[in-house]
């Protein structure tokens, strides 16, 4: 059974928010990783996981990015 | 929307960290400067200079909190040259924007807490000036 990784884009849904969701399922997609997205917009719970600045970006529950739209290639190194 | 809620810097001030506003971290060590230290970082939020936020976050190593202190522009309150806040940002290769050490404030370190208004005032004011 293969184990999808959960990538979170923290974020209230702006344009910096939505590129960042793009290149994290193109990076998971050309590294050939089974993964589902989830979109963090609620503001309460983005502030739970300690974040005050947005994009931030989490996988599996970390988070590994604040405040900035990771490349592609960022991304496929964390994954 | 509570105030706090609103303070998170999203699409509709400066989402994506452009001119996002500063974090502060007080130290909230046991002693006045360090009940000093946290008071300021609340009166300094107050004001509408930051954001009050986690220093214990931080020093837990807690992803969210780690990332979000090396993004922002952070201001960290310590209350003594102990340098506790200073020390953990230094654990995870950061360094305050700004800082500042209340006992450098003309306020010296000891165990009372019954009546810090004066001593509070004093230090609001000396942080104001400089930042």
């Amino acid at each position: 059974m293969s184990t999808r990784q959960k990538i979170q884009i923290l974020g209230t849904g702006c344009p910096k928010c939505i590129k960042l969701t793009e290149h994290a399922e193109k990076a998971a997609k050309e590294a050939g990783v089974a993964y589902e997205i989830e979109k963090v917009t609620d503001i309460r719970k983005i502030m739970d996981m300690g974040v005050m600045i947005t994009p931030a970006l989490a996988i599996e529950g970390e988070v590994k990015s604040v405040g900035k739209v990771l490349s592609i290639e960022e991304i496929k190194k964390l994954l | 929307m509570s105030k706090k809620e609103a303070s998170l810097t999203t699409e509709n001030d400066t989402c994506c960290g452009a001119e996002s506003k500063a974090v502060i971290l007080g130290c909230s060590g046991g002693s006045n400067v360090g009940q000093i230290a946290n008071n300021l970082m609340i009166e300094l939020d107050k004001s509408g200079v930051g954001n009050a936020y986690c220093l214990a976050g931080v020093g837990a190593g807690l992803s969210g909190f780690v990332e979000t202190a090396k993004a922002a522009r952070t201001i960290v309150i310590d209350g003594c040259p102990v340098a506790c806040g200073k020390k953990v940002f230094k654990n995870y290769g950061i360094t305050p924007t700004q800082y500042f050490v209340v006992t450098e404030m003309g306020i010296e370190k000891n165990h009372v807490f019954e009546d810090l208004r004066e001593e509070m005032a004093q230090a609001l004011s000396y942080i104001m000036e400089k930042i």
